[in-house]
């Protein structure tokens, strides 16, 4: 069978196979299902932030017309709460008591015949309160501490005393906003009971975790749940949970002996899925004056709901992104009355690596250092936590093919030193990585006697191409034409999947994928191991490679025969076989495994007399291992880019600091970058496939969007000589 | 003509503000018995059953529910469904022609404009009222006019990269 060795770095830049369906309309999200007799819910949620309700006014709702019922907490069927994840324990369940802990709670739901009875209702239900003084400022000191929450805390050598005796020491604080994930397709449950049967179209990416939350909270077997989501219309992050409003529109479906349909409002989907939190990070670095690092001292506070978790360690990156003898990372979480953060799109990465390149950043003028060659002097091949090399780092290629086509060697080093008629002209850069992550994951493999082949997995497309780029690995796997292979995934009935997210799906379905068709092949090879009539009889399936619809003796097509005619021949409709890959140990691999690396350059314009930023260009070069399909990677790091360009210049979820109510929860009032915001996007694809795995790969849907935005305010330091510490910018910090 | 959509529909709920509207969509006609609140989105996704047009705020933000009436766009969620009585919609399911899918789909496949694919029906219906308007003449016209679609996973570059390459394409792609 082919190896990795044989395979090219960059796989062929095939069309989405999903396109058809996506430019016609005709693939269905979860919002696009209905069923016959479904009756609609609507969210109503707490226009307080802390305290508790003393009392529910829902007659006028429930007599409304249409309406089905009211669910409240005095009414609401009690449920059990979901699984703990990698990303932390389930978040509550809805409506269990009078105690509202952020505003925009759910505290309601109403259920009606038509959509627009269930909206005119859900206005008609009121609360009377006991408010109680919300905790809303991050550094508020009155706020719960959680101290290092996930275990990450990391600490090397003496940073105190490095700092203490270091040649030049920078001592620096950075603040980043609350984001919103904000995905285009508004989240939708459509919820089906059949007796104690439960089928849920949801907006989720990762149908898995949603089936295991729905079979706890309704006490019934995994085996009775069904989670279906063949298209999501985006979710950065926000479909990695199973949130109330899920679970509370299985409940009323099964209250009601109805089908209830929820889809959320865009203003619901500020305090609903989740949001990237703000934070707070301190920093102070020790360096020698010839730009070797010698201590980090990095630490961080950011936001948390009052009863739930979020994966945040701001500063865990720093811990491994550069060789430096002497490091401390410390992050902490403070408890407030906000809706519940999450992860969005490069967690915890894209806001310690923001910090971390600004510095660096800073410290290139204060040496008189480039911002490459910086990067260059503290660059490692280990892993400064365990000593073992990393099992791919491209990042020196990143930094030398990025700033060759970027053109960087034209910059002069001066800032303000360029122009282009008004426009301040400057360039910045960044390095950038995301973590490796991975959880096991399944796959099957089928090939039928026709010579076509299905092969599936629980997994979610979330735009990043799995459609395709598992169509096409398992096409390479078994030797056939890509028109013989449907891959399909969204279906919690299929083998179990890991999320989509954390990058880590391609790299762990593809090993799935790849380990179910070779073991499918060796069960054809099995089959016809005595097999007189066959050219494979007593060959190893070791032996054997597959091209062309057929299983042949490696190096020697003429010796073998097509799936078709091996199932022909012994009467079988079909073979499947089912893989599966677990992440592997590092020590036993000897190899500290690594996720994606990249190198971002950017050119700003800046309008001195408007404070405007306008981005003019950015190349981002970037190690994603071996690259399945280049046409849809692209896409992942231009929309990473994108969504860069929005955390440095635009995005902000603004909490009322009286009520918190969220101020802007809208996309007129919250802004996200538009096409006008956006420049050419030049990606380039460098390094070798990633030794770490069998298929080579890494993801790369966060890496993308690390680094773009300290690349940004990095260009605007070399165009204005103002250091931006503090994101969004915002027009008045460069008048 | 009348669609057995509408048959179902114009008996089987009752509200206190309702009308009769009648729709032109995509050559066919339905009559439905409408809440006069409806939004000609919510009568196109909830009532006719054509979901390919996208809600992505109901507020007017995203262009996600654009269509075009009588060759113009507008967004659907902004206009409601007794206004567009009497005049020719064109919903995403009804751009594609006879001869399959429009220039402007097969470029969007093509330049890989988009990934989740949600804005995607939006986008494209933009895309090709954007050509009528004669707004299409530029990357930088390409980039303003098409601001009122959001794309949440950024395929803009490769959005304007479709677009330009039907509008720059002559022959049988330039004729829309
Ligand atoms: S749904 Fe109409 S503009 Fe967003
Ligand atoms: S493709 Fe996902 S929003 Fe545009």
């Amino acid at each position: 069978m082919s190896t990795v060795e044989s395979r090219p770095l960059i796989g062929e830049g095939i069309s989405r196979v999903d396109g058809p369906r996506k430019v016609t309309g005709a693939a269905p999200y979860p919002m696009d299902f209905s069923v016959p007799g479904q009756a609609y819910g609507t969210l109503v949620q707490s226009t307080i932030a802390a305290g508790r309700i003393v009392r529910m006014h829902t007659d006028e709702a429930a007599h409304s017309p249409g309406v089905v019922t009211v669910l409240t907490h005095e009414n609401a069927l009690e449920v059990g709460t979901g699984p703990a994840s990698v990303l932390g324990a389930s978040p509550p369940a809805p409506l269990r008591n009078d105690r509202i802990v952020h505003h925009g709670q759910h505290i309601a739901f109403v259920v009606a015949e038509t959509p627009e009875q269930a909206t005119a209702a859900a206005r008609l239900v009121r609360a009377d309160y006991e408010a109680a003084e919300p905790l809303l400022d991050l550094q508020d000191p009155r706020a719960e501490h959680l101290h290092d929450p996930w275990g990450m805390d990391h600490s090397r050598g003496d940073a105190a005393a490095a700092l203490e005796s270091a040649e030049v020491t920078l001592h620096s604080t950075y603040l980043t906003a609350d984001n919103t994930n904000n995905p285009l397709g508004l989240f939708a449950t459509l919820a089906v009971w059949d007796g104690d049967t439960l089928t849920v179209h949801d907006t989720s990416q990762w149908p898995s975790m949603v089936r295991a939350s729905l079979a706890m909270a309704f006490g019934i077997p995994e085996s009775s749940v069904r989670v279906l989501v063949p298209y999501v219309g985006g979710g950065f992050g926000a479909g990695l949970r199973a949130w109330p409003h899920v679970i509370l529109t299985a409940m009323a479906a099964r209250m009601t002996k109805r089908p209830v349909k929820l889809v959320l409002t865009r203003p619901q989907m500020f305090t609903s899925i989740g949001h990237r939190p703000s934070g707070v990070q301190w920093l102070s670095v020790g360096i020698r004056r010839d730009g070797e690092l010698v201590a980090l001292d990095h630490r961080s506070l950011s936001s948390l709901s009052m009863e739930d978790n979020d994966f945040e360690p701001f500063s865990s990156g720093t811990a491994f992104a550069y060789q430096c003898p002497n490091v401390i990372t410390r992050d902490e979480q403070a408890k407030l009355n906000i809706a519940v953060p999450t992860s969005m799109r490069a967690p915890a990465e894209a806001q310690g690596n923001f910090a971390l390149e600004s510095a660096l950043d800073e410290l290139s003028y204060t040496l008189g250092i480039d911002p490459v060659e910086l990067r260059l002097r503290n660059h490692t091949d280990v892993d400064p936590r365990n000593g073992l090399p990393w099992s791919g780092k491209a990042i020196l290629e990143c930094y030398e093919i990025g700033a060759r086509r970027f053109g960087w060697s034209d910059r002069n080093p001066e800032p303000r030193s360029m122009r282009d008629g008004n426009w301040l002209v400057g360039y910045g850069m960044a390095s950038a990585m995301f973590p490796y992550f991975a959880q096991p994951c399944m796959a099957e493999a089928t090939v039928n006697r026709d010579g076509s082949a299905f092969v599936r997995s629980a997994a979610t497309d979330i735009g990043t191409g799995t459609y395709t780029v598992m169509a096409q690995l398992s096409a390479e796997e078994l030797g056939l034409p890509l028109e013989k292979v449907r891959f399909d995934l969204g279906d919690s009935d299929m083998p179990d999947s890991m999320m989509a997210g954390g990058s880590g799906l391609t790299g762990a379905l593809g090993n799935a994928v790849h380990d179910a068709c070779r073991r499918l092949v060796r069960s054809f090879v099995d089959l016809v191991r005595d097999d007189a009539d066959s050219p494979l009889m007593g060959i190893s399936p070791h032996d054997v490679e597959c091209s062309d619809g057929r299983i042949h003796l490696m190096g020697c097509p003429d010796r073998g025969e097509s799936y078709v005619d091996i199932l022909a021949r012994h009467g079988t409709p079909q073979l499947s076989a089912t893989g599966s890959s677990t992440p592997p140990d590092a020590k036993e691999i000897g190899l500290s495994l690594a996720g994606a690396y990249g190198a971002k350059f950017v050119e700003v314009r800046v309008d001195p007399d408007l404070g405007l930023v306008r981005v003019a260009r950015v190349v981002s070069a970037i190690d994603g291992g071996r690259i399945l399909n280049e046409k849809t990677a692209r896409s992942q790091i231009i929309g990473g880019t994108v969504g860069g360009i929005g955390m440095a210049l635009l995005e902000d979820t603004v909490t009322d600091p009286r009520t918190g109510r969220i101020a802007n929860g809208t996309f007129a009032d919250y802004l996200v970058a538009v096409n006008a915001d956006v420049p050419e996007l030049d990606v380039v694809f460098v390094g070798e496939p990633d030794r770490g795995t069998p298929t080579g790969t890494k993801g790369v849907g966060e890496v993308g969007l690390v680094g773009i935005a300290p690349a940004i305010t990095n260009a605007v330091y070399h165009a204005t000589g103002k250091r931006i510490r503090s994101l969004p910018i915002t027009l008045d910090t460069l008048l | 003509m009348r669609d057995v959509a509408s048959e179902r529909d114009v008996d089987s709920r009752s509200t206190v503000n309702e009308r009769v509207v009648t729709l032109d969509v995509n050559g066919r006609t339905y009559t439905l018995r409408l809440d006069t609140r409806v939004t000609l989105l919510d009568a196109l996704r909830d009532r006719l059953g054509l979901v390919g047009t996208k809600k992505g705020c109901d507020q007017g933000a995203c262009g996600a529910c654009t269509v075009h009436l009588d060759g113009r766009r507008v967004l659907s969620c902004l206009t409601l469904a007794a206004q567009a009585e009497g005049r020719e919609i064109t919903t995403i399911e009804g751009l594609t022609g006879a001869d399959g899918p429009h220039p402007v789909q097969r470029a969007f496949m093509e330049h890989d404009g988009f990934q989740c694919g949600f804005c995607t029906p939006g986008q494209i219906m933009s895309a090709v009222a954007l050509m009528a308007e004669g707004r299409a003449g530029s990357d930088e016209e390409i980039r303003e006019y098409m601001s009122g679609n959001i794309c949440r996973c950024g395929a803009y570059p490769n959005i304007v990269a479709a677009i330009r390459a039907v509008a720059s394409g002559g022959g049988h792609d330039a004729h829309l």
